[in-house]
């Protein structure tokens, strides 16, 4: 029986997997000197920005593709066969959202982030503002003067290049440097857009700010940048939602985020990451390698990293936090779930360098059917960073006998004074428990549906109220039956 | 896995070659394997994941830079004794018959590699794959004369076999000691293995392979004092049969470097595995402890648990990897690993993994590392104890659980005097 529910499942279609007919501008693939600055002369980039690109591309050249380490199997990427842009046809500069491509609107509606409907509600403070980005391109930002009027800038990063160059010479790169591995390179040679916010001083920002990011056309790699900087005394939750059209092939998504958290400022930072994974025969589906990374550098701030990951063939990423400020704290809690044929391989990385520094992971890996699901993390206890405390969790269950749950944690600490505790189970649901809710009528699907929401309630929790609903729902068709 | 290549192999070859004439007990295939490894990957660096936190090539180059091979002979072991065991001699990484007891218990026999019968040559370099490791190739291209102990189906000996390395060197040399441990269906041994450093420079680079057969029982005790002088890579590579045991107790009392490799192969159902470890260390001492638990098939136990007090401008150092494969459901593993930290210089770098395969399993890590805990000294301080032997009381607590897997009473007295906190 568990095998029938099992193949239902793995049948069961990728909702997000509709292609937008819609008129786009793309660059023939291939990736040299000539396209990046082509690139940044469509993007009407100043020299620095240029100057910028062409750096990180030299570096890039001399950088060799990390292939060895990571618990992921995929062919080598040519990257020669990917364009590097890839835009949704503009006319003019666009004033409202009246203007913008009705395909492309309708694209968002089916998404559920319908900003038509959002710009009615515009004063509430329980909204989202949006910034949507659509291949390579930011389409739309919502809600830009009401924020601006509490002085939070939230726009696309291009506009930041143009409105804001000093934050932005002053912050890019300051976290994630162009040179930190491969595809940071990559990304910073060839990004296309993003989002940048800013929250000034003492500003708690009203609402909760966001970036959706889809990818489109085919034959291309999304390459965004995403940079937040909380001054002093400032808060501001983010959320990212991400999906893709189903394909045969597979797509490159190499996205770098930055976040900068200044002396009593905190950033909550929350993904539901739904990339297509692919068919039931691993064929398709979007390549995950995304460089996360935030600092506290200021005293008492505080960098929160949530993450839902059911999406993507391969998953590559570790949100990870330096905390150099003292008394800084470093979160990360994260559910990822593989199935049919998805690779994860992800976790975090806590650095701890400041004075009583605290660090707190919760992870909980799903994998089902033929997936491999890794977590990897790293605690670092700096010599000097007196009273660190941290505690790990990494949890994982299995469904079916087929996949693989691993776990990788490294622990290096160099003082004393460092409490530093780590642990990991791996199980899978219990007959009993499944007995249980049986018992109390409820289905097998339910029940599993039940145990599982209760195995990640601790990262779920964290989530902000608009995306727990979705994740939950998420989890529920990403899992739907696969007991085993 | 591509990892940086170093000319220190090609000087080891060179030195060694030089002093030592061609080892005629191992079959050729596996010394021309063993040298096209070495030659090719050379000795790990940190690049190396499984040595990221042991750069022996490093070490090497920087210590061991004039190998002479200039050993002494050793005439007298007798401090080293134990009371109540049989005991066995092998200095200088060959084995020495004068030095060791006549064996007459029943059961047991033990064949120099000179000696091998055919299932001895059969069983030699089985376990230990020469392209695995560089230093499982460094052994087998230039293998000490070993020796193959076996304990016949049936037997249960009632006292522990003691088994002493130990070297001594005038200047810088390199010993590969190597032996095959055999335990016969439904029989039963305690072994303790000891190793020394007399005099000299000396790294040891010890190979031994284990094969603990059906229903069969193994209590091996591991001793590591080698001095300020001892360096040392141990690789144990163990297959268990069908309904087997083997608990190993390692203490690393002193040695500059001591990098354990400890490979524990679960091939029969219902076999259990435990391997506990305690190490006590100071000044620039690394330790590095490796362990593998490859449990290949289904109803079968692993447990272990690692210790560590770390002082001064030490590193201690913890991998541990639960590896179950496909089939092996019902597997029941736990791994735990804990350690105080005494200086501010100390580091400790752990990395338990878990490699799971099987669904219906029970798997799980622990690792804590920390302080002397503030409230337990101040529970003694309370009642009159000194911080100095407040601070022993609790640091001796916390050894105990591993000196407390130590069923010998002799040997357990001998692990305490040595410890002795202070």
């Amino acid at each position: 029986m568990g095998n029938e529910i099992l193949e239902q499942h793995i049948q069961s279609d990728y909702k997000w997997g509709f292609i937008t007919d819609i008129d786009t501008e793309t660059f023939a693939p291939g990736l040299n000197e000539n396209v990046i600055h082509a690139l940044s002369k469509k993007k009407n980039e100043p020299e620095w920005m240029l100057e910028y690109r062409l750096k990180a591309y030299k570096a890039w050249l001399t950088m060799k593709e990390p292939d060895h380490w990571a618990h992921v199997h995929y062919p080598k990427i040519d990257f020669n066969n990917i364009s590097y842009y890839s835009a949704p046809k503009k006319k003019t500069e666009l004033a409202s959202l009246d203007e913008v491509d009705p395909e492309l609107l309708k694209t968002f509606e089916k998404l559920g982030i319908s900003l038509e409907e959002q710009k009615r509600l515009t004063g509430v403070s329980s909204n989202i503002a949006v910034d949507a980005v659509f291949d390579s391109v930011s389409v739309k930002t919502t809600f830009r003067e009401t924020l601006l009027e509490k002085g939070v800038i939230f726009c696309s990063f291009s506009e930041a290049v143009q409105e804001h160059p000093e934050l932005i010479k002053k912050y890019m790169g300051m976290v994630v440097p162009p040179t930190d591995n491969y595809y940071a390179a990559l990304n910073a040679a060839v990004f296309s857009d993003g989002s940048f916010c800013y929250i000034p001083k003492g500003v708690r920002c009203p609402m909760e700010l966001s970036t959706y990011f889809r990818i489109n056309a085919s034959g291309t790699g999304q390459f965004e940048r995403t940079l937040i900087v909380a001054d002093e005394g400032s808060y501001v939750s983010y959320l990212e939602g991400c999906t893709a059209p189903q394909r045969d092939e597979n797509q490159l998504h190499a996205a770098v985020v930055e976040i900068i958290a200044h002396k009593d400022a905190e950033v909550k930072y929350s993904t539901v990451q739904n990339w297509y994974p692919g068919d039931k025969d691993g064929k398709g589906g979007i390549y995950n390698f995304v460089t996360k990374r935030g600092i506290c550098s200021g005293d008492n701030s505080k960098i929160s990293w949530t993450q839902v990951e059911t999406g993507s063939a391969i998953t590559w990423k570790y949100p990870s936090v330096i905390l150099k400020g003292n008394n800084s704290i470093g979160e990360f809690y994260s559910v990822a779930v593989t199935n049919n044929k998805q690779e994860a391989d992800t976790g975090t990385k806590m650095i701890h360098i400041g004075k009583n520094t605290r660090s707190t992971i919760i992870s909980k890996g799903i994998s089902a059917g033929f997936s491999n699901n890794s977590y990897r993390g790293l605690v670092q206890i700096r010599k000097g960073a007196t009273n660190a405390r941290n505690f790990s969790q990494c949890d994982s269950l299995l469904m079916g006998d087929k996949c693989g749950a691993h776990t990788f944690p490294y622990i290096e600490i160099k003082d004393k004074t460092a409490i530093v505790e780590h642990e990991a189970t791996t199980s899978k649901i219990g007959e009993d428990q499944l007995f249980y809710c049986k018992q109390r009528g409820l289905d097998t699907e339910k029940a599993v549906g039940l145990i599982v929401n209760g195995y990640c309630k601790e990262v779920l929790n964290k989530l902000p109220m608009e995306f727990a609903v979705e994740a939950q729902k998420l989890l529920a068709v990403s899992l739907e039956g696969s007991v085993g | 896995m591509i990892a940086e290549k170093t000319n220190t192999a090609q000087q080891i070859i060179d030195a060694v070659s030089a002093s030592a004439g061609k080892v005629n007990f191992i079959n050729d295939a596996a010394l021309s394997d063993a040298m096209l490894f070495l030659e090719n990957k050379g000795i790990p660096t940190n690049k190396h994941e499984d040595y990221k936190y042991c750069n022996v090539d490093a070490i090497l180059k920087k210590e061991f830079k004039n190998l002479s091979q200039n050993f002494k002979e050793v005439t007298s072991i007798k401090e080293f004794k134990l009371e109540n065991a049989v005991t066995i001699v092998v200095v200088n990484g060959n084995y020495s018959e004068t030095l060791s007891d006549k064996i007459i218990l029943k059961g047991l026999h033990i064949n120099s590699f000179n000696n091998l019968d055919d299932n001895g040559k059969s069983i030699l370099t089985s376990q230990a794959d020469v392209n695995k490791d560089a230093f499982i190739a460094l052994n087998t291209a230039f293998s000490g004369l070993g020796f193959h102990l076996k304990v016949e189906n049936n037997t249960q000996l009632q006292i522990p076999i003691h088994i002493i390395y130990i070297s001594s060197s005038n200047d810088q040399a390199i010993t590969n000691p190597r032996n095959i441990i055999e335990i016969g269906n439904n029989s039963e041994a305690t072994i303790i293995e000891h190793q020394i450093t007399v005099q000299g420079k000396v790294f040891t680079n010890f190979l031994s392979e284990k094969l603990i057969k059906e229903n069969a029982k193994l209590t091996s005790y591991t001793i590591q004092d080698q001095g300020e002088n001892g360096f040392s890579v141990n690789t144990n590579q163990v297959k268990l049969s069908r309904a087997a045991s083997y608990e190993n107790t390692t203490i690393m009392l002193s040695g500059q470097l001591i990098r354990n490799n400890h490979n524990v192969v679960i091939s029969g159902e219902n076999a259990e595995a435990h391997l506990n470890g305690l190490f006590v260390i100071g000044n620039t001492q690394l330790v590095d402890n490796h362990t593998l638990m490859d449990h290949q098939v289904p109803n079968c136990q692993s447990n272990e648990l690692y210790k560590g007090i770390i002082n001064d401008k030490s590193i201690g150092v913890f991998n541990g990897k639960i590896f179950v494969r496909k089939d092996a459901q019902k597997t029941n593993a736990y791994q735990s690993s804990k350690n105080i930290l005494l200086s501010d210089d100390a580091t400790i770098n752990t990395k338990p993994e878990l490699e799971i395969y099987a669904n219906d399993v029970k798997c799980s890590h622990g690792t804590s590392t920390g302080k002397i805990d503030e409230s337990a000294m101040f529970y003694l301080n309370a009642r009159g104890i000194s911080n100095e032997n407040a601070k022993i009381m609790l640091l001796n607590a916390f050894a105990e659980e591993v000196i407390d897997k130590i069923t010998n009473e002799e040997l357990k007295e001998l692990i305490q005097k040595k410890l002795g906190f202070n």
